[in-house]
């Protein structure tokens, strides 16, 4: 955590005039990049993390060759309940405005239409499970698919991910070298605003703030507004974290050498948080961008879990969300299993693939985040 | 500078923080429609929560022969919170209001599903009926943070790099990355399987679900052997027999000790759940101050010394190592505190986290969960304040800096 791994590796000549606070050599930051790499790649479970993450993005980016709509997961008929009678007696008492044996149905978010049965295959079945077996129940009782709501669910749950915690970065990045730089007056008020905000529980911030703003204006905009909605509320409980994280790197920083000798060679306040604080307190926080990102899938299934209306059709195929939704439905699994007579088979697969994925986004990214962070920091590297 | 100046001190820091915290909460209940606020402070109007109304259907004469006459609800309410006035006057009265214990009301909706009491009760009274459960889940996962991340960090510190200290690192790693309903619900449904599944016991009065779901006062969770005939005795309508809401310290009070075990029995499930977590992350750094502490020179002179090792853990290393485990702990706290509502509502604990959990369900009920977020952010603020003084009278070069 201290400003050793950010300065200019001392083996490098400068080859422009540091004195004039010219902007450091291109090839020193190559070079610690490369030095980075090398020590990452060392690192087992860095790499693991970094091999998942790869992996999610591929299907994030593949996932719109796949068919179906991306807004909204696609109903399946097929649930514990294993033969196609059952599942059409399920659907129709999932929707009572079908009449009985009509069988299940498409919903997109624009349109309820109706197709044949497709195939039920039970999930306890032997032998490989076809993906389409996979379905969950919710408390609303529709079925979906499970692997195309995680497939679908992957460029949503990545991109507010990196949403939220890339703006909560970006404002801490500004705020924190600022303060950090400045001192003073400017760093007093922002600190004092940053242990306001750290005082109140993260959670509980976002959804007082998603209340708020949901009664205020959240029916009168579209849906990807009412996702802008839930990105700024989490910012607004993210950026305290970074300021700090920032002002701590910046305060480091600014007592160099390289910063003194910029100062000394006239250089305004804004030139140097540009070219020599700026690029110095990027690594810390690139360590707690990549920790979190996995958090938000998390964070939003616990809001999804506690019962609030995020999105405005429950159906969404955002990972944390899929997660919550399977869990909650064990509800109803345990008041069957209360009855005797009734059967009810344990859903293992709606429980064990949402949260196998939340739980491996999670985990790759702090993988990867432990290994980068033993990589830039010399002290724990023994 | 002495201990109490210190004390004094960070204690008069809280106050400007509090300040903030409400300003902020101001901020957001300012933004929400007049009407909703209306209700959160001054709870359901008879008639109806609109400016304006029906003359005839309340017998109002017509200031001005329109078919609408105003609410006097509404209107009053406007005037006595000061929404017509500037919004420098309107921060005075509500910062006021917090101060002097005029914290609304609930609305009817969010406390149906708990306890049969119709809304317009005051957010405070409900509050103070709610938060001992939550304290008392607090403290006993405060000492599972404990149990769990001293001795692992610490074994992994002298383990280090060995099968042990990497299956730490995985565990702790795992904490961050398993959802608090995952956790929470696995622990649930495991604890259930093994005390005999989902079939009927005692009689078919119920299943093993009842001995782990919800706290007393429930006295559906008494059916059962090894509390069997045990109900507990002083369960009255809003809870006006519990002295101090304790469950344990009531069961106590009303001189029923196996209800008070009991009690505790069922807390340590959302306790291990709420303390997995935080837990995962102060084992880390138990591990990596320990990891420093060893390093240093009066360790050798003390195995130098002949000391055994397993004494020069325990007692050279171990202590400094606790500092450090003190004062992540309170960095954490807000992070440990958000845990609670989904874990309250999993194991249908009536504590503040549910309160919380009912309110943010729609109708909102604005009046609980900005009363539940201030509670939860003075529990973050005063936890801070405890663990700064602990680690000032711990460490006295602390006071001096």
């Amino acid at each position: 955590m201290d400003g050793t791994t950010s300065s200019p590796p001392d083996s490098e000549a400068p080859k422009t005039d540091t004195a004039r606070g010219g902007p450091r050599p291109f090839n020193a930051r190559v070079d610690q990049f490369k030095r980075t790499w090398h020590l990452l790649r060392q690192n087992t479970l860095a790499m693991v993390g970094l091999g998942l993450l790869i992996f999610f993005v591929i299907v994030a980016l593949g996932s719109f060759a796949y068919p179906g709509p991306s807004d909204s997961m696609t109903l399946y008929c097929g649930t514990y309940l294993s033969t196609a009678t059952n599942c059409v007696h399920v659907c129709t008492y999932a929707a009572p405005e079908l009449s009985p044996g009509a069988g299940c149905y498409l919903v997109s978010s624009l349109e309820k239409s109706l197709v044949p049965p497709t195939v039920s295959v039970s999930p306890l079945s032997i032998g490989p499970l076809p993906m389409g077996s996979l379905a969950i129940q919710p408390a609303n009782g529709l079925f979906y698919n499970i692997a195309t709501g995680l497939i679908k669910g992957a460029p949503w749950s990545l991109g507010i991910s990196a949403a939220i915690v890339g703006s909560g970065a970006l404002i801490g990045l500004l705020l924190g070298s600022v303060s950090g730089y400045q001192g003073g007056s400017t760093d007093e008020v922002i600190m004092r605003l940053t242990d306001i905000f750290l005082s109140i529980p993260g959670l509980l911030l976002v959804l007082v703030v998603l209340a708020v703003l949901q009664t205020t204006i959240g029916s009168h905009v579209s849906f990807l507004g009412r996702v802008g909605v839930l990105i700024a509320a989490f910012v607004v409980t993210w950026w305290p974290f970074y300021t700090r994280i920032v002002r701590g790197q910046a305060l480091v920083v600014r007592e160099q050498k390289f910063v003194e000798a910029a100062r000394a060679g006239g250089a305004r306040a804004g030139r140097i948080l540009r070219k020599h604080i700026l690029p110095n307190v990027t690594y810390p926080v690139m360590v707690q961008f990549s920790l979190d990102v996995g958090t938000v899938p998390l964070l939003l299934g616990v809001i999804v879990f506690l019962g609030f209306p995020i999105w405005p059709t429950t159906p969404f195929p955002e990972w944390g969300t899929l997660s919550a939704i399977s869990v909650m439905d064990l509800e109803t699994f345990v008041v069957d299993c209360a009855y005797p007579g009734i059967s009810c088979i344990f859903p293992w697969w709606q429980i064990l693939f949402p949260g196998l994925t939340v739980f491996l986004f999670a985990i790759s990214v702090n993988f990867l985040a432990d290994g980068l962070r033993d990589a830039l920091d010399p002290r724990l590297r023994r | 500078m002495k201990l109490w100046v210190y004390i004094v001190r960070r204690v008069l820091l809280l106050i400007p923080v509090l300040i903030g915290v409400m300003t902020i909460t101001f901020v957001l209940i300012s933004a929400i429609p007049t009407e909703q606020r209306l209700a959160s402070q001054f709870g359901v109007s008879k008639f109806g929560a609109g400016p304006y109304v029906l003359c005839s259907k309340f017998g109002f004469t017509s200031p001005n022969g329109s078919r609408f006459c105003p609410n006097p609800w509404y209107w009053n309410g406007v005037r006595e919170l000061g929404l017509n006035q500037p919004l420098p006057v309107q921060w005075a009265r509500y910062m006021y209001n917090l101060f002097t214990g005029q914290w609304g009301y609930t609305s009817a909706h969010s406390l149906l599903y708990l306890i049969a009491i119709p809304g317009g009760i005051p957010v405070l009274t409900v509050l103070s009926w709610y938060l001992p459960y939550t304290l008392e889940l607090a403290a006993l996962s405060l000492v599972m943070i404990w149990l769990m991340s001293f001795p692992i960090g610490n074994r992994a510190a002298v383990k280090r790099n060995r099968p042990f200290d990497q299956s730490a690192r995985l565990l702790s790693f795992s904490g961050f990355a398993l959802p608090t309903y995952l956790l929470g619900g696995g622990t649930l449904l495991l604890a259930v399987l093994a005390t005999g599944g989902f079939t009927h016991i005692c009689g078919g009065t119920a299943t093993p679900w009842d001995l782990w779901y919800g706290l007393p006062p429930d006295p559906s969770g008494y059916a059962c052997p090894p509390y069997n005939g045990v109900q507990p005795s002083w369960i009255g309508i809003y809870g006006q027999t519990s002295p101090t809401h304790f469950p344990t310290i009531d069961a106590l009070i009303h001189g029923q000790p196996l209800i008070a075990l009991d009690t505790i029995r069922r807390l340590l499930l959302p306790a291990f759940t709420v303390a997995f977590g935080s837990a995962a992350g102060i084992l880390r750094f138990v591990r990596n101050s320990m990891l420093e502490v060893l390093s240093l020179d009066y360790i050798k002179h003390a195995r130098a010394l002949g000391v055994s090792e397993s004494q020069v853990i325990r007692r050279h290393a171990g202590r400094n190592a606790f500092n450090v485990t003190l004062t992540v702990l309170g960095l954490t706290f807000a992070f440990f505190i958000a845990g609670f509502p989904v874990t309250e509502d999993i194991f249908g604990l009536r504590g503040i986290g549910l309160l919380f959990t009912y309110s943010v369900r729609p109708p909102f009920d604005f009046g609980v969960i900005f009363g539940t977020t201030i509670v939860f952010t003075i529990i973050v603020v005063v936890a801070n304040i405890i663990v700064d003084i602990l680690y000032a009278y711990l460490d006295p070069r602390v006071r001096l800096g």
